[in-house]
């Protein structure tokens, strides 16, 4: 539902092929080389990450890489800014948690 | 260590525009930007530029940047993107971080184009994800074809604020107020128009206190400032919201003017922190010059002209263009840029109230605090006595009200009828004289949208009214809908008499309206029956 279909000035939005990923564990889809920010966002994620003193949710800032309020662990690395990191097949997204990721149970999955 | 003649740190406007002119006059360029794709700011303007032809007025944002690219190609200049640069050195050294490394260039002169960062204010719950700045929900819906939320209230009544706010309801995005601490809409009166007639509620004097949410926001409050820009208790209002969008100014990015040791100055009305610059861009350091943004917030199309005045600078500093040569081009560029510094809105006005325009006719402070022109308002801005106006037949009514730098609708008009002279900021005027054909070209290049066609006569009763529209859906012919007025407020059933889509138009389509003729100077938007505008 977050996702423009047609565009009044632009058209249908360009899109990569679908392709999976996982969001602290749970399957998602999204389409490749857009920002992992946006699949996410496409997804209903808005919370990308807790602070580490006062675990506050943090999201989407600015988009242009320049806040680091998005960052993510993509892949096992953390403080990866999802709006500016294309999104490719089967990467592994973790909530971040301060700077590890956050723990999530098996049952939540 | 690689060299070269120009290195260019930014591939916005600016930056790009001064590796073009630079590379044209012989010089082998560099450009250095952080981000994977070139071209700034510009891929998420979408909408049609103001100022006249020389400045690629009624082009929309993002076409200009697929032409400054084309260009930069052709010119051989060489763009390295994922190229952060992080340090400057004596003798035009830079240190740029591209992947993993950090590599040396060297060059015999630099301009700095790294354009501008967004400001933002705190609030109760300014941190929760859902609070985004309006270059966020620009990048996102314009860029990617995501919405940044469904129901968004923005802060913020520059042009950018208007823009943005806008572009959120093309995106399918509901507006549901603009909200500015200051007394007066800071932006255009015509993007502002175009908000207002959908019906969203301008807010003045208003900030917002708290944004509601313990994970995200799902709610916010605003209440009224006193003159200190205090909130003032019992005046709050609250929305239910799931993003707020943040359009409260930009400062200029000029972190590496001052680590070259370039004298700085901290000007407010350039938007903070930057660099002592000769008109054409030179700073303290003799072969370091700065364009765009960074040497004072302004627009895509002056940060244009300012590049391409700075790369014709260094040409002439290294003898890559004669100073006979640059002199005269100098000269042709600087007229364009001061046709773009005059009006209501030029740089050295800023924030200055205006009681009348150039013509002498006092402004509608409707428009300023409401958004949209008043009755009392089209008295004197339609029966002006340097116009002739018509109340019967097919004819333009133009509801350009302030002093801007924009001339397209004159040079649109095939039949004369519109008529601004010389100057750009001055109104356009009617000349009546000149019968118009309805041919709707001037619907199209008003990049305010302020332009409709008005016919009294269209049928016993009834008056069309032809109305510049991008949304979709696209109205279709027959259809019913309501007439709104300039507030947005509902006035009649409207039906769909005609719907005009044309290449010429790029993008705006020219929906007629057929409405009692009463309402002939009120009506002027359609909703249509089933669904909100750009739902």
């Amino acid at each position: 539902m977050n996702r423009i279909n047609e565009h009044p000035i632009l058209g249908e939005p360009e899109k990569g092929q679908l392709v999976s990923f996982y969001m602290d564990g749970k399957p998602m889809e999204g389409y490749a080389g857009e920002p992992i920010a946006v699949a996410l966002k496409a997804a209903g994620v808005m919370t990308h990450r807790y602070t580490q003193k006062n675990h506050e949710p943090r999201g989407i800032f600015c988009a242009i890489g320049r806040c680091t309020d998005c960052v993510m662990i993509v892949d096992g690395v953390p403080n990866i800014r999802t709006c500016i990191t294309p999104l490719v097949s089967g990467m592994q997204i973790q909530t971040q948690d301060g700077v590890t990721a956050l723990e999530v149970s098996d049952e939540t999955l | 260590m690689k060299r070269y003649d120009l290195i260019v740190v930014g591939a916005g406007p600016a930056g790009l525009s001064a590796a073009i002119e630079a590379a044209r006059c012989g010089m082998k360029v560099a450009v250095f930007d952080e981000n994977a794709k070139p071209g700034g700011q510009l891929f998420k303007q979408i909408h049609k530029f103001f100022g006249s032809k020389e400045h690629q007025a009624k082009i929309r944002g993002y076409k200009i940047g697929e032409t400054l690219l084309a260009e930069a190609d052709e010119s051989g200049v060489e763009v390295f993107l994922n190229a952060t640069v992080a340090g400057i050195y004596l003798d035009k050294e830079v240190l740029v971080q591209i992947g993993e490394a950090m590599t040396h260039f060297k060059a015999d002169t630099i301009i700095i184009a790294t354009g501008a960062a967004e400001n933002m204010v705190t609030f109760d719950g300014w941190t929760l994800p859902g609070v985004i700045g309006a270059g966020a929900a620009q990048t996102m819906m314009n860029l990617y074809g995501i919405k940044p939320g469904q129901r968004v209230l923005m802060l913020g009544s520059g042009n950018v604020g208007l823009v943005v706010s806008f572009q959120l309801m093309q995106a399918g995005c509901e507006v549901v107020a603009l909200v500015d601490a200051a007394p007066r809409i800071g932006g255009y009166g015509v993007h502002a128009a175009k908000i207002a007639r959908s019906g969203v509620p301008f807010y003045l004097s208003h900030t917002i206190t708290k944004a509601d949410g313990t994970d995200c926001v799902t709610g916010v409050t605003i209440a009224e400032v006193d003159e200190a820009f205090t909130p003032i208790p019992g005046t709050e209002k609250h929305f239910d919201v799931d993003t707020i969008c943040l359009a409260v100014g930009l400062s200029p990015m000029s972190q590496l003017l001052k680590m070259a040791g370039c004298n700085m100055v901290d000007d407010p009305r350039r938007g903070g922190q930057v660099p002592l610059v000769s008109e054409n861009g030179q700073t303290s350091i003799p072969g370091l010059f700065a364009a765009g943004d960074v040497s004072g917030i302004e627009e895509a199309s002056s940060a244009m002209i300012g590049g391409r005045m700075s790369g014709l600078a260094a040409a002439a500093y290294l003898g890559f263009l004669s100073e006979q040569d640059k002199d005269k081009r100098l000269a042709d560029l600087e007229i364009a840029l001061d046709s773009l510094h005059q009006g209501m809105f030029a740089p050295g006005s800023k924030g200055q109230a205006f009681a009348k325009t150039d013509e002498g006719i006092a402004v509608s402070q409707s428009l300023l605090k409401k958004g949209y022109l008043d009755d009392t308002d089209l008295e004197r801005f339609f029966h002006r006595s340097d116009q002739t106006d018509k109340k019967s037949g097919i004819h333009p009514v133009i509801e350009c009200t302030q002093n801007i730098p924009c001339n397209p609708c004159q040079d649109a008009c095939t039949r004369g009828c519109i008529k601004i002279g010389k100057t750009i900021t001055a109104l356009p005027r009617i000349d009546a004289a000149n019968s118009c054909t309805g041919c709707g070209l001037c619907i199209a290049s008003c990049s305010g949208q302020a332009i409709f066609l008005v016919d009294e006569d269209y049928a016993p009763g009834y008056a069309s009214i032809t109305l510049p529209y991008e949304f979709l859906p696209l109205p279709q012919k027959g259809q019913l809908g309501t007439a709104l007025s300039r507030s947005g407020q509902p006035l009649s059933t409207a039906e769909i008499i005609d719907v005009r889509s044309a290449k010429a138009f790029d993008h705006t389509t020219l929906v007629t309206i057929k409405v009692p003729v009463a309402q002939a100077m009120t009506a002027r938007f359609f909703k249509p029956a089933t669904h909100a505008a750009g739902q």
